[in-house]
């Protein structure tokens, strides 16, 4: 992760960034902005050499400039990639603008260097950026920011973590590494599961040799209440199983635990920051395997809480392993619960990369969720579910059947209709993030690769609703 | 359509009763009544089938005495959650229950008179049958049910309602109709023929031909159309019941009389639902026959770009670049993508003539809105939040379900094209998104909306208040979008 340091005045000779205002180009640079015909529209960029140092104007356009100070700081880390240093001048600035500008930064230069062996020497590759601010509160407020991008750091680390290593137990280790400090880990695993009942989790599991676990991470908070309960999926690596997957991408699965790394990545970050509200995080870690001992398209699974399901296709397993991390998080009586899971190729068709699903037994909550969302440059987008998406489980034989046989189907609304049969009456948003949790190509603004989406959403949902003592 | 009579209240001698049960209540004077007659029979099937009046159930009774044929009731559930929706799904089962008989007594004793009439509209809109080519059916297997008589206290407030109600289901059987109709009969020219008989309501009929079009540089509609023998037509209809010279609202239909995909060709599998691929046209039609037929006080225009979309050797290929009314250039990357190419031409074309206060389009435009959605709502595009929440309310009040979805910078960009202003689709994400970012660039300040309605235009089985096929969904959507926003 980008190194950050703050400071009141301008050092070295490294490049500069300068996020500019709508037709505000500082004076010294209006021949060049002139030329470039720069006129600090938003995610407009004038990269000036020649001069004692570089220096690259960024357009911020008009207030508000929180999303566009987010851009020109993505972009300043994009154009300076092969140097080693970048500073940003954000004097003049609301310390809100300038770490949304310093978190750009941050996360455009994110880069994945740990499976390389032969790291060029030349060009350099961007390492430390130097904010240079005239707001003494700055320093502060970037401490809580930066305990949030830590927890994106993370997210990505494990999401781009090949599966031969990040196996389960290889998940579990990587979660033991962030325990301690009030973050506490239990790792339930083989027996331990069969007592509680975790059939769905053991069935997608079943096949590998990488065997399935539950990880429950809490974070005890700073007063008495029920916690926020975080689900993910964590899908080691799919193969889809006996319903096997066409080869063609089948080495994205890897990211398949990208729901399951997000709460995580969540719970870091409220960790690191301190925050005062209570928090569980419940992780359900399995590979999904082709193999002799695997579950198959037909089999009916026992839920814990009695229901039976009838398993249509085997590559509709996250749904499967959900709703045992599902009921067990409800077992802990949460104040919510929000799970993240990358499920469906149907929310791709309907939302694209832009934006990530959500569902909901609650419309106060899921209203939360996009609101924070949106504040957080990880948008969401409410979609429905409706009586048919659940008459579309009708089994004829079990309780329910985990997915439509049928093509062609609103497979993200029918997943959302088979995960609320679990949660009781605890309000309960289901994040959706097929789509999302990747970047095929990069751009200025963004990195090719992880995202890390979901942990600035949650991080800023706890902070928006779950932090006050006295919530209801 | 099913002739429907209000009448005052009293048991008849002979024929078919049809009750109404609200959960919990007291049984009305004539349920009381038909118990009696028939010496108890009606309690004593309520108990042994253990009907209570639940929303969504009926209980039937073959013969029960008392002279009466049959005896059917149906449930509305609490009376505390009384709604237009229980109302007319009661009617509609109790249609579909009674499709035996010829002439049904319905008992509406326990309600309003306007109550009445939803009950009376919903067995209507249930009792509809697209008939024109059976001809060897036996009279047997045909439903008979032909006449509703409306039991009621309060038959003036019933009338009344009755009027407005007929229009609409009138204009939803038009609907009907046209989307249930084969291609090789509804042509873009009989289509068109046909909605020029609609004058006899007092709309305006305007139509354009290809020649129209060609000098008006309709480019995108015509590209579309110039594979097929059947030559296109842009049909506009006028309903002036508003204030003179107050501008229109506008709706819009794409009408692709039968898609095959053109050069870029359909899987043959399931390709005969192509048929209601005009079905947003359909429902524009038949909404502005209900306006008329209710003789509403409100300007509108309906505008249709009838197309067939066929693969020959005049075909449009993927590649080529067209020139759109609005000027833009558009690079035809997929010739099944062709719904929003027809509906460029027409939305530029209706802000242009008519400067209308809104315009709302209504495109079985893509498969993806079902995979996002499915068959409940349909999906709701707009630049314009008032309208959309509007419209949203609209169809929850009509049944006819809509949801909204997300439109932004992020969706236009996948549909910018190497060579011209932008091609004509943007991949599989988001797939319904970008189709209404595309034909958002074919709208300038106009307040408008966009209906999705692939998944919701036909229906795979029977639903309360609509026959499995031609659903006419947008009809009753916007007739209430009009009745409760817009008329004088």
């Amino acid at each position: 992760m980008l190194r950050v340091h703050l400071g009141t005045h301008l050092e070295g000779d490294w490049p500069l960034g300068i996020p500019v205002r709508a037709g505000a180009p500082p004076p010294e640079f209006v021949t060049a902005a002139a030329a470039e015909d720069f006129q600090g529209a938003p995610e407009t960029v004038c990269d000036i050499l020649g001069g004692a140092r570089r220096v690259i104007l960024l357009g911020v356009g008009d207030a508000p400039y929180e999303t566009a100070m987010e851009s020109a700081g993505a972009i300043a880390a994009a154009h300076t990639m092969r140097v080693s240093r970048l500073s940003l001048d954000l004097r003049g600035f609301h310390r809100r603008e300038a770490i949304a500008c310093m978190t750009g930064a941050v996360l455009r230069a994110w880069r994945y260097d740990k499976l390389r062996t032969k790291l060029p020497e030349n060009p350099a590759r961007l390492a430390d950026l130097y904010a240079v601010t005239d707001d003494a509160t700055l320093e502060a407020r970037w401490a809580r920011q930066l305990a949030v991008l830590e927890g994106v750091d993370f997210v990505r680390d494990l999401v781009t973590e090949p599966s031969n290593t990040l196996t389960p137990d290889g998940f579990t280790a990587r979660l033991e590494d962030i325990a301690g400090d009030g973050l506490t880990l239990d790792v339930l695993r083989g027996d331990a599961l069969r007592t509680a009942g975790l059939t769905g989790l053991l069935a997608v599991g079943g096949a590998s040799m990488h065997p399935p676990a539950l990880a429950v991470l809490r974070w005890r908070g700073g007063f008495d209440a029920p916690p926020v309960a975080f689900v993910g999926k964590g899908i080691t690596f799919d193969t889809g199983g006996i319903s096997i997957k066409p080869a063609d991408g089948m080495w994205e699965m890897r990211a398949d635990m990208a729901g399951a790394a997000a709460c995580a990545g969540a719970m870091l970050a409220l960790a690191r920051r301190g925050s005062p509200a209570p928090a569980i995080a419940v992780l359900a870690l399995a590979e999904n395997a082709v193999g002799d001992a695997a579950y198959r398209p037909s089999d009916v699974l026992r839920h814990a809480n009695g229901t039976t399901i009838e398993v249509v296709d085997t590559d509709a397993e996250g749904r499967l392993v959900l709703m045992d991390a599902l009921g067990f998080a409800a077992r802990e009586h949460p104040a919510a619960i929000i799970d993240l899971a990358t499920l469906t190729g149907s929310v791709v068709t309907a939302l694209g990369h832009h934006m990530a699903g959500v569902f909901s037994n609650d419309d106060a909550l899921a209203a939360c969720v996009a609101s924070a969302g949106a504040a957080v440059g990880e948008p969401v987008w409410h979609l429905p579910i409706d009586e048919s998406h659940r008459r579309a489980l009708d089994s004829d034989i079990a309780d329910l059947r985990h997915c439509s046989p049928e093509r062609g189907q609103p497979d993200a609304s029918q997943a959302a209709a088979f995960l609320r049969e679990f949660v009781g009456d605890v309000p309960w948003a289901h994040l959706d993030i097929a789509g999302v949790e990747n970047v095929a190509e990069a751009d200025d603004r963004r990195a090719a690769g992880a995202t890390g989406f979901g942990v600035r959403l949650l991080d800023r949902l706890v902070r928006d609703r779950f932090e006050d003592p006295d919530r209801n | 359509m099913l002739d429907v009579r209000f009448a005052a209240s009293s048991l008849p001698a002979s024929g078919a009763l049809a009750l109404l049960v609200a959960e919990g209540a007291a049984p009305s004077g004539l349920w009381q009544a038909a118990d009696s007659a028939t010496g108890g029979a009606v309690s004593r099937a309520f108990a042994t089938a253990d009907f209570t009046g639940k929303e969504g159930t009926t209980c039937s009774l073959l013969a029960p005495g008392g002279g009466l044929t049959r005896i059917v009731a149906a449930g509305l559930g609490k009376p505390a959650d009384l709604s237009e929706r229980r109302l007319e799904d009661a009617g509609g089962s109790l249609a579909a229950a009674l499709s035996r008989e010829t002439s049904v007594a319905l008992a509406t004793d326990g309600i309003s008179g306007p109550h009445a009439a939803l009950v009376a509209l919903g067995a209507v809109l249930r009792a509809y049958r697209f008939d024109l080519y059976r001809t060897k059916e036996k009279p047997e297997d045909k439903p008979k049910l032909a006449t509703l008589n409306v039991l009621t206290t309060d038959a003036a407030a019933a009338t009344a309602a009755w009027a407005k109600a007929a229009a609409v289901a009138r204009g939803v059987f038009i609907a009907r109709d046209l989307a249930s109709e084969p291609p090789n009969i509804l042509t873009p020219v009989e289509m068109s023929n046909r909605i020029e008989k609609l004058r006899d309501l007092g709309l305006g009929v305007e139509v354009l031909t290809p020649e129209d079009m060609e000098k008006l540089g309709f480019g995108a509609l015509l590209g579309v159309a110039q594979g097929s023998v059947n030559p296109a037509r842009t049909v506009i209809m006028s309903w002036n019941g508003g204030a003179k010279g107050e501008a229109p609202l506008a709706f819009i239909g794409k009408g692709v009389t039968f898609d095959t995909g053109g050069i870029s060709i359909k899987p043959a599998a399931g390709m005969e639902d192509m048929k209601w691929d005009m079905a947003g046209a359909a429902a524009v039609t038949g909404l502005m026959a209900a306006l008329a037929g209710r003789k509403a006080p409100v300007n509108a225009v309906g505008l249709v770009g009838l197309v067939e979309n066929m693969p020959s050797g005049t075909a449009q290929r993927p590649g080529d670049v067209v020139k759109s009314y609005s000027g833009q250039t558009i690079e035809v990357l997929n010739t099944d993508a062709e719904g929003r190419l027809v509906l460029a031409d027409v939305l530029w074309y209706c802000q242009e003539k008519f400067a209308p206060r809104f315009m709302v389009d209504l495109a079985t435009l893509t498969g993806a809105i079902i995979i996002s959605l499915g068959h409940e709502h349909a999906g709701l595009f707009s630049n314009d939040d008032e309208l959309a929440a509007k419209l949203t309310a609209a169809g929850l009040a009509s049944g006819e379900r809509l949801w909204r979805m997300p439109m932004g910078r992020e969706y236009d960009k996948q549909i910018k094209s190497d060579i011209a202003d932008m091609k004509n689709i943007g991949g599989r994400p988001g797939g319904s998104i970008t189709a209404a970012q595309f034909i958002a660039r074919f709208v300038n300040d106009t307040k408008w909306a966009h209906l999705d309605i692939a998944g919701t235009a036909w229906s795979t089985k029977d639903l309360p208040i609509v026959p499995k096929g031609a659903t006419g969904y947008g009809v009753r959507l916007l007739d209430r979008l009009v009745t409760d926003h817009f008329e004088a």
